[in-house]
Formats: structure tokens, sequence, C-alpha cells
């Protein structure tokens, strides 16, 4: 216990005191407080736009010999309140020339009661769709009204009727998904990258202790157990560390500088519940002990750092399948499907979709016990397993062994280890 | 202290590295480890360190199994690593801890063996920093900071240059005088011969010479004698004249044509021989028995077995 606590403070301080560690810390935060800025800076950039164009109000050109002139204003007028509504009686193709020379923003000829011409200089992809529905909507307006006329209906009743609407409010009882999709989202990612760098950043350091022979001192005077258990500890709290520089960077200067600058929608996204964000940080570092421990064992067995992808690729991909599941499944299947419920409780697997659950849906205490449970212990065993793999790998120089050559020499290992055993 | 590896064997799978490997070692003495490339050596140092189980045997200290929480050995492996990006007083610390020490205790050492081995100004500088010879001395430091009872070197002088080779041999006897068990693994065997009293020598996994050197050295016939004299030649040819009888070759050495290598047919002629020369008017410089070299007991024993 107490060399695990030696190695653990040692990789620990190593880890904090690393340049390139220190570097992509500051970074980070520099980005974080540069992006915490950027809505204030948009928002005044876009202010500054709305004061020039105060000059320039742009202008609809509507033509129509059916409506009548005034009805025509009061309804476009309503549906485009930052316009000028212009009604004109010039023909087709001096509005088509006026729109072109940009007079007109676009332009609405209407030929008959239910149809009309929409001229525009682009047709760009989104935004005209959009133009599309109002318009049809307030020509549809216009003809109802003088429909409900004929029938006798003045135009202020049947606009009170065609404008009556449903008023609705939903009542969430569980997480709202929807509400909760972005943040989540963005949670998971930085769960996986935080994984898989903490992950390589072991991985580094056992080739790195192998490389440079060290492995040959440490190994003589520590167990290899203990001596894997205080790196893949200390390298944690060291990422665990910068997380929370991180993210607690984020909170403050979310908060303090750009609280009033920012649109609900992205406030939204970003203010996770403590609640979701204590959960992240948990099953971050569960996730970061079961591949850890895992990496950290198969690069014992790497001569060189040019053998540890080969090496370690394995892990890699189960954790990018991980991954994948638990993207897809909040895509298409949402966060409650069978095969989610399933990988909550699979300890490869667990870290990501069992966060996803928690903070997307609403997923009773004693399964998020269960899956944590199912997760420390997979840690624990995972973390003998690795000791059983560090102690054949670090001696091992030259090729590495392919996966079954590992599990051979682990057996047979393990046939000495009782051998020897019994023997005393 | 004594330590004691009796029948030690251990296999690597189906492959047997140690057979039966019984030594011992005393304090206060240092002991030759000797062996060809890949002959077990340094699997026999990995048992002593508890890197690996043995399959078969004991290893005790005073016959009671070895407790490595109790016992402090300082290693220097043949394979020289440390951290090369750490500060060297971090690291020396580091693995002073992990050898059982207080952090007060490793920091005091620390200083007082870069003091000891005159490297302090390297004190707050990266390893790497340094040259191969004073990483060299570095490694020794992080060996003996832990005050060992036990050392364990493994050509602990590769790389040294001549000053810091007297260095290390100061530290060395030091130590041996201190009452340490010293184990020495080397393959120059002049450092062998002016350290260890008695040698091992490993030979594919077995134990095949052990002993004090001066016995080995004695159980050798004496009937090789060297002379040297300015007049070689001549002696030559009346030694072979006077004793024909007696001598099975005589030559005047290739490189050294003042010295003669006789070789007598039993040892029991060698009294006789002086007599003959001392009796003539031959200007002689020295006679001696030429005793077996540690190098050519080595290559006895060791290359045909490979």
């Amino acid at each position: 216990m107490k060399h695990i606590f030696q190695v653990f403070r040692y990789e620990y301080l190593t880890c904090v005191k690393n340049k390139a560690f220190i570097i992509t810390t500051v970074i980070f935060i520099a980005l974080i407080l540069l992006l915490s800025f950027v809505p204030m800076i948009v928002m005044s950039i876009a202010k500054g736009d709305d004061a020039d164009g105060e000059a320039e109000i742009p202008v609809i050109a509507v033509s129509s010999s059916v409506y009548d002139k005034k009805d025509l204003e009061n309804n476009f007028q309503k549906a485009y309140e930052n316009y000028e509504i212009q009604v004109t009686d010039e023909n087709t193709d001096v509005i088509k020339a006026k729109v072109d020379d940009a007079t007109y923003d676009f332009a609405i000829v209407i030929k008959d009661r239910l149809s009309y011409t929409f001229i525009t200089k682009n047709n760009s992809m989104f935004s005209t769709e959009g133009e599309l529905d109002t318009i049809g909507d307030t020509i549809k307006n216009l003809y109802r009204v003088s429909e409900f006329e004929k029938q006798g209906i003045s135009a202020k009743d049947s606009e009170k009727i065609l404008n009556s609407e449903v008023h609705y409010e939903t009542v969430t009882t569980g997480k709202d998904q929807t509400k909760n999709y972005l943040s989540t989202y963005i949670l998971i990612m930085i769960l996986y990258m935080a994984i898989i760098m903490y992950g390589q950043m072991v991985s580094q350091s056992v080739v790195s202790e192998k490389n440079t022979r060290a492995m040959e001192m440490l190994i003589t005077c520590a167990k290899p157990t203990h001596l894997i258990f205080g790196k893949v500890f200390g390298s944690g709290l060291a990422g665990l560390t910068q997380l929370i520089l991180i993210t607690g960077t984020s909170v403050i200067s979310v908060g303090a500088i750009s609280s009033q600058s920012i649109p609900d929608e992205i406030k939204d996204i970003i203010s996770f519940p403590v609640q979701t964000v204590i959960y992240a940080l948990i099953f971050f570092l569960l996730g970061y002990f079961i591949y850890s421990f895992l990496m950290g064992a198969l690069s014992s067995f790497a001569s060189r750092s040019e053998d540890l992808n080969t090496l370690i690729s394995p892990v890699m991909l189960l954790f990018v399948a991980a991954f994948m599941i638990v993207v897809f499944s909040i895509n298409l299947d949402g966060v409650d499907s069978t095969l989610m419920i399933v990988c909550s409780y699979i300890p490869f697997t667990a870290p990501m979709c069992m966060f996803a659950r928690v903070a997307m849906s609403d997923v009773a205490f004693y399964e998020i016990i269960i899956s944590i449970a199912v997760q420390l212990i997979s840690v624990y065993l995972f973390g003998l397993l690795a000791g059983a793999i560090y102690k054949i790998g670090v001696l091992m120089y030259g090729n590495p062994p392919k996966p079954l050559e590992i599990i051979k020499l682990l057996i047979t290992q393990h046939k000495e280890n009782k051998l020897a055993k019994s023997q005393k | 202290m004594e330590l004691k590896l009796d029948g030690i064997s251990k296999n690597f799978g189906e492959k047997e590295v140690l057979r039966n490997i019984s030594l011992s070692a005393q304090s206060g003495h240092a002991m030759g480890l000797l062996g060809r490339n890949g002959a077990g050596k340094t699997t026999t140092i990995r048992i002593i360190m508890g890197v690996f189980f043995a399959d078969s045997g004991t290893l005790t200290i005073d016959g009671k199994p070895m407790n490595r929480s109790e016992i402090r050995i300082g290693y220097m492996p043949e394979e020289r690593g440390l951290y090369p990006k750490q500060l060297i007083s971090t690291q020396l610390i580091y693995l002073a801890q992990l050898r059982g020490m207080s952090k007060k205790a490793a920091a005091e050492s620390c200083d007082r063996w870069l003091e000891r081995l005159s490297m302090s100004e390297y004190k707050n500088k990266k390893l790497e920093t340094l040259s191969k010879g004073n990483q060299q001395k570095i490694q020794l430091a992080a060996t003996l900071m832990c005050d060992p009872q036990i050392v364990i070197l493994d050509e602990p002088f590769s790389g040294l240059d001549p000053v810091n080779a007297m260095l290390l041999k100061d530290v060395i006897k030091e130590m041996i005088s201190g009452g340490a068990i010293v184990l020495f693994s080397s393959h120059q065997m002049n450092y062998i011969e002016e350290f260890c009293e008695s040698i091992a020598v490993i030979n594919t996994g077995k134990i095949v010479l052990q002993g004090k050197i001066s016995d080995i050295k004695r159980s050798y016939p004496r009937d090789k004698i060297s002379v040297t004299s300015p007049q070689a030649e001549k002696l030559t040819a009346f030694l072979l004249q006077k004793m024909s009888g007696d001598i099975l070759t005589a030559n005047v050495d290739k490189n050294d044509r003042s010295m003669i290598t006789v070789q007598l047919k039993d040892p029991a002629f060698k009294s006789r021989m002086l007599r003959e020369i001392s009796d003539s008017h031959f200007d002689i410089d020295s006679f001696y028995v030429n005793e077996p070299s540690l190098n050519d007991i080595f290559v006895q024993y060791t290359e045909v077995a490979v």
C-alpha cells in the first residue's frame, strides 16, 4: 500500500509538472475564456449592424389585382414586421428588374386569388421555403376573410375565428430529453476524449519507463501491481485536476462574463445540472480506470513507442464501439433502448451508456448503484489483471506478443505462481 | 549476515533457465558472479531481488527465508535506467523511498551521495543533460542511497573513465569493509580479481565452478613456469639441454623476447629447475609459477558447454 501511494504521488507530481500538461491546460482555459467572450462580441457586432440598417428598411413589393390594397398591405405588414411593404401596380417585368437591382428584397405577384409568383434574386435553399410558407399563409388568410365576407361574416369576426389559437403547455414528469440532448452530447464527447487522452497518457508513461529502462530499477523496488495501480491513480488524479480546472474556469467565466449576453437557447445547452456534472466526473473516473488499466498493461509489452498503437488497438476499438453505441442510441432509439440498458451494466460500455441514461432520462437510483458497483468491481479485477500482465510485459523486450500469446503467458504465469505458493 | 541460495531452479515455459543453483555470500565479502551472455546471471539476480519466484529451491538470510521488506538491497542493473527528463534529486529521493526510506532520510542520503560522488552541482538538473559517465554515477547513487546490506552490481564499470572507475572502486571497497554483501557481475576479469574473494561461474543455468579465487587457482597443476631474463634465448637452450627429460616444452614468448615459458612434466621438477638456473650464471629477473588467469579459467569452464 505504501508503494502504491509513493508511486501515485510521484506520477501525479510528474504529470502535473509536465510542461506539455501545463501548456494544454493553459490553452484550454484560454480557449474557454475566449469562447465565453464570443457571444458578447457577436451581439455587439450584430447590434452595430442593426444601427446601420435603420436607414434602409428592406422593401417587399406586392402586386395584386384581386385583393384590396389596404388588406394586402395590412396582412403582409403583419407577416413581415421588419420590412416595408409596397403595394405596387408595376408590371411583372419592371418588378423583376427592380428585384434584380435590389430595390426590392423580393416581390410577390398575386395573379389569382390562390396563386402567386415569388420573385427573388437568389434562391437560397433554406430561407426561401420559410418565405413561401409565410406568403402562402398570408394569402390564404386574405382569401378566407374575403370568402367569409361573402357569407356575411364581418372581416373582424372572421379574423377572430381564423386567428383563434390553441394554447398548450408541456409538463415533463421526467427529464426533458429534447432539452438535455445537446448538453448530454457535449458531456459524452468530453467523457470520450478525456478517457482516451488520459488513458494514452498512462500508456506513454509505461512505454517511456520501459524504453529508458527505468523499469529495471522500479521492478526491483516495488511489485508490478503496486506500480501500475500507483501510475493509473496518479495519472487519473492529474487528469481530474485538469478537468476540474477547465470546467471550473468555464463555469466561472460563463457565469460572470457572459451570462447576460448569451441567448437562452445556448444557455440551455451549456448549463448542466450540478448532479449531471457530478455523475460525469464519477463515470469519467470509472471509465478511465477500466480503460487505462488495460491500456497501461498492454503497453508494457511495447519496447518502443512505435509498437504502442498495435498493442492497444483492441482496447481502442472496444472504446470507439462503446462510444458509437451511445451516440447511435441517443440519435435513433433514445437512451432507454434495450441495448442501452444492457450496455449500462457491461464494464466496457457502462461508463458512457449509464451516464447518457442518467443525464437524459430517468434511471432508478438502484440501477445507477448496480452499474457503478459492476464498474468498481471490474476496475479492481482489471487492476489485478493489469498487474499480472504488467509483470510479464515489463521484462519482455523485442517484438511484442500477439493477444493469444499474451493469454498463454498469463496462464503459464498463473500456474507458476500457484506452484511457487504451494511450495511455500 | 549470510545470503544463501539453495537449489534454485527456474523455467520460463519450456525453457530451463536455472538448474539447481546454490551459492552463498557473506557480509564484508564480495562475490563475483560470472557467466557468458544468457547464462542465467540476470535471472539469478532477479530471483534475489524478488522479481521472479524460483520454481524450486530456497533463498535464505542467516538461515531464515528472506524478507525483502526488512533487508535493504541496492541493485544496479546492467541496463541502466532512470528517468531522463526528471530532476536528479527528485528521482533519487523517489527511488530511495520505494526502497523503504522516509522522505527526510532519502533527501539527506541523496545530498550525501551526490557529495561523495562529487555530483552535487547536478542535483537540480535533468538526468538527460549529463554525460554518460555522470549518468552512471547517478545510477550508482540510486543503488547505494538506501544504505544497502546487500549490493548487487551488474557491470558497474562500463562507461566510466579511469578517474571515475577509481572513485567507484573506492566506493565498492568501502561498502565491503562496511560489512555489506556485494554481488558483482562483470566480464572485466581484472575488476573481479581486484574485489572478489570468491566467484561463482554460471554456464547454461548451472554453476560450473565456485569457490575462493586463490583456491581455484591453486587447484590447477603448478607445472607452468615463467622465467624472465635478458638472455632468454641462451637460457632456453641451456634448460632444454640440462633438463631434457623433465621439460615438455620451453619457448621464448613471441611478444616479450625476454620471457620464457616452460611446461614441466611434473610440478615436482620446479625446485630442480630453480636450482639449475641459480647454479648457472644467467642473469635472472624473475622466476614464478604461471597461474592460470581468471580469464583462462572462465573460458575453460564456459567454452565447452555452449
